[in-house]
């Protein structure tokens, strides 16, 4: 499923799942601290509270004064969200109480066994001056402070809480994370829109520059950008693919159409390029030259000068014949100690000249077996020249012409060429 | 008849008579609480001296209450005097005279000396003494002449004045 999906919207769902689990984390770890934060202020407020009201209680409690006591505590009904607060003198019984008027009766006696509970088990925290015992749970919180005089624990001051004020703040917090999440992740998904294009451009134009090479096979595309990054990395890869293959092709080309002896066309290539010259002559009308040449006695120099010398003189006709030949005209080896001269434009006596510049030269030519010792070959050569009228049947004329020339020179005692 | 009538109104008048045991160890502890929250002006004196003038009815309740005690921060010592005369130096003291002229001319000499007059009688704040205590159901009510204890030279500390009923001049 993910696989089908476009790279470009694979960018864009990534960033924006990044970015979710990314605000969700944070935002989880937000409340939680904020949660935190937020009970220990509101333990400390009642703590405050509590030191505020027993340093006003100690009198209260040192003269057993349960009016003024109740007094003190009366004030905290300015607080609506402290619930019960109890005062209990130093024989453990209660002084003063106050409790909010939105109690049940219920509630009370379960507060009050609560805290009364906490105070006979918490004797250690009560009987040091700097003592205290603090509680929060979800729903209440409560602090339990001593009254010292002199030195000597004199009573108990506890107050009880709800928890209000902590859960409408992170209440308050949460919708604003919630709301600022959204706004953040929205703002998000888009720059992710318009920025996953500086990553997907330079991949969609790979993958359009590829498929243009795949379809047309040019593969002279021109794939350079000027980056430093991975995709300029990708880029010169490409591009060095694409050399490598050019260079591959060029050479498998070049291997295909050339003798590797001579570096002249070969068989193949030769009759290839011979069909399309002889159409443009037959087009245009113009005559076609054939030159069939063969090296007289070659059989005897590799008999006696051995194969790397024959060689030696089979690229030594091969020059001569490069020499004399324009740059339009055809000079391939057929095979073995046979060549082939095709004449753009040959008439017959300009392709008689050329054969027989093509003997003079190869007669002429010193072809040396070692050091001191050197030696000549000839060649006899079959003219041939004619207009052709159809492409298929004049290849076959026009070759076997110049092959029975060729024999007839042979015949005639070699080193000469015949027309035919 | 009339001997004993008068025998219950004089009994009236010294209520330590028919205070209870409870109350009257409220009452001991409570001199010594009172004078947590009073400042003296500054005495020569490496003692606080607490003086009870006329009858003792506490017993031995305010040694043993007091013994190794300190009231600021200095050790106390109880002095029991039945005479006016035989106050020495003291700074708090605690009057149980039934006469009121004697308790008049017990808190003149107080007031001339810084000293600190406590007192379960009847009137005795408003006849110039400092404070008044006394117990109604088993509830300590307190009463402070705060005019009287400015003349004194004693400085009484808020957290007591918010607690007692205090006299400003000579209304409450």
């Amino acid at each position: 499923m993910f696989d089908r999906i476009s790279i470009r919207y694979k960018l864009i769902v990534l960033l924006g799942l990044s970015a979710a689990l990314a605000l969700l984390i944070s935002s989880a770890i937000t409340i939680y601290s904020t949660y935190l934060s937020e009970s220990r202020a509101s333990l400390r407020v009642l703590h405050q509270l509590t030191d505020v009201i027993s340093e006003n209680m100690r009198a209260a409690l040192a003269f057993g004064d349960a009016g003024s006591a109740n007094t003190m505590l009366a004030s905290l009904r300015a607080d609506p969200h402290v619930l019960l607060a109890v005062v209990n003198d130093e024989s453990g019984r209660p002084l003063a109480e106050y409790r909010a008027a939105r109690l049940s009766g219920a509630l009370v006696s379960r507060l009050q066994a609560g805290v009364q509970a906490r105070i006979l088990g918490s004797a250690d925290a009560l009987g040091r001056v700097d003592g205290f015992v603090e509680h929060i749970d979800n729903d209440l919180m409560g602090v339990l402070r001593p009254v010292f005089f002199e030195g000597a624990p004199i009573g108990v001051l506890a107050v009880v809480s709800d928890t209000g004020v902590m859960w409408a703040r992170i209440r308050e917090l949460v919708l604003l994370q919630v709301v600022t999440s959204v706004l953040t992740l929205v703002l998000l998904l888009f720059l992710s829109v318009k920025l996953q294009s500086l990553f997907t451009r330079p991949i969609m134009k790979l993958v359009g520059a590829m498929q243009d090479v795949a379809r047309t096979k040019n593969y002279r595309a021109d794939l350079k950008a000027d980056r430093r990054d991975e995709f300029g990395t990708l880029y010169a890869g490409f591009h060095a693919m694409l050399a490598d293959i050019r260079e591959r092709d060029e050479r498998l080309s070049l291997l295909a159409t050339t003798d590797a002896l001579t570096g002249l066309a070969n068989r193949r290539h030769a009759m290839e390029t011979l069909q399309t010259m002889l159409a443009r002559a037959q087009r245009k009308g113009e005559p076609l030259g054939i030159i069939m040449l063969d090296i007289d006695a070659f059989k005897a120099v590799n008999d006696r000068y051995g194969h790397p010398v024959g060689d030696r003189v089979i690229q030594d006709v091969a020059r001569v014949l490069q020499a004399n030949a324009r740059d339009y005209d055809l000079v391939a080896r057929l095979g073995g100690e046979e060549f082939l001269v095709v004449c753009d434009g040959g008439t017959p006596e300009a392709t008689a000249a050329m054969a027989e510049r093509i003997r003079a030269g190869v007669e002429a030519r010193e072809v040396r077996d070692t050091a001191e010792a050197s030696f000549h070959v000839t060649v006899s050569l079959g003219v041939h020249s004619a207009v052709p009228q159809s492409a298929q049947d004049d290849i076959e004329k026009m070759i076997r012409a110049a092959d029975k020339a060729l024999y007839r020179a042979k015949e005639a005692g070699r080193n000469r060429y015949v027309v035919g | 008849m009339f001997p004993g009538l008068l025998g219950l109104m004089l009994l009236l008048q010294a209520p330590w008579a028919w205070a209870g045991d409870e109350e009257r160890k409220l009452e001991a502890v409570f001199i010594g609480r009172f004078a947590s929250y009073i400042e003296w002006p500054a005495k020569p004196r490496d003692r606080f001296v607490i003086t009870l003038l006329d009858d003792n009815p506490f017993g031995s309740l305010l040694d043993d209450l007091y013994r190794d005690k300190r009231i600021h921060n200095k050790p106390i010592e109880l002095r029991y005097a039945t005479r006016l005369e035989q106050v020495g130096e003291t700074d708090a003291l605690f009057i149980t005279l039934a006469s009121s002229a004697a308790r008049a001319a017990a808190i003149d000499h107080a007031q001339r000396n810084g000293i600190l007059t406590i007192s379960e009688a009847k009137g005795f704040a408003e006849s110039g003494g400092i404070i008044q205590l006394d117990f109604v159901e088993q509830k300590a009510r307190i009463k402070i002449n705060h005019a009287a204890a400015l003349k004194s030279g004693l400085r009484i500390g808020a957290p007591l004045l918010t607690i007692a009923t205090v006299l400003r001049g000579d209304k409450p």
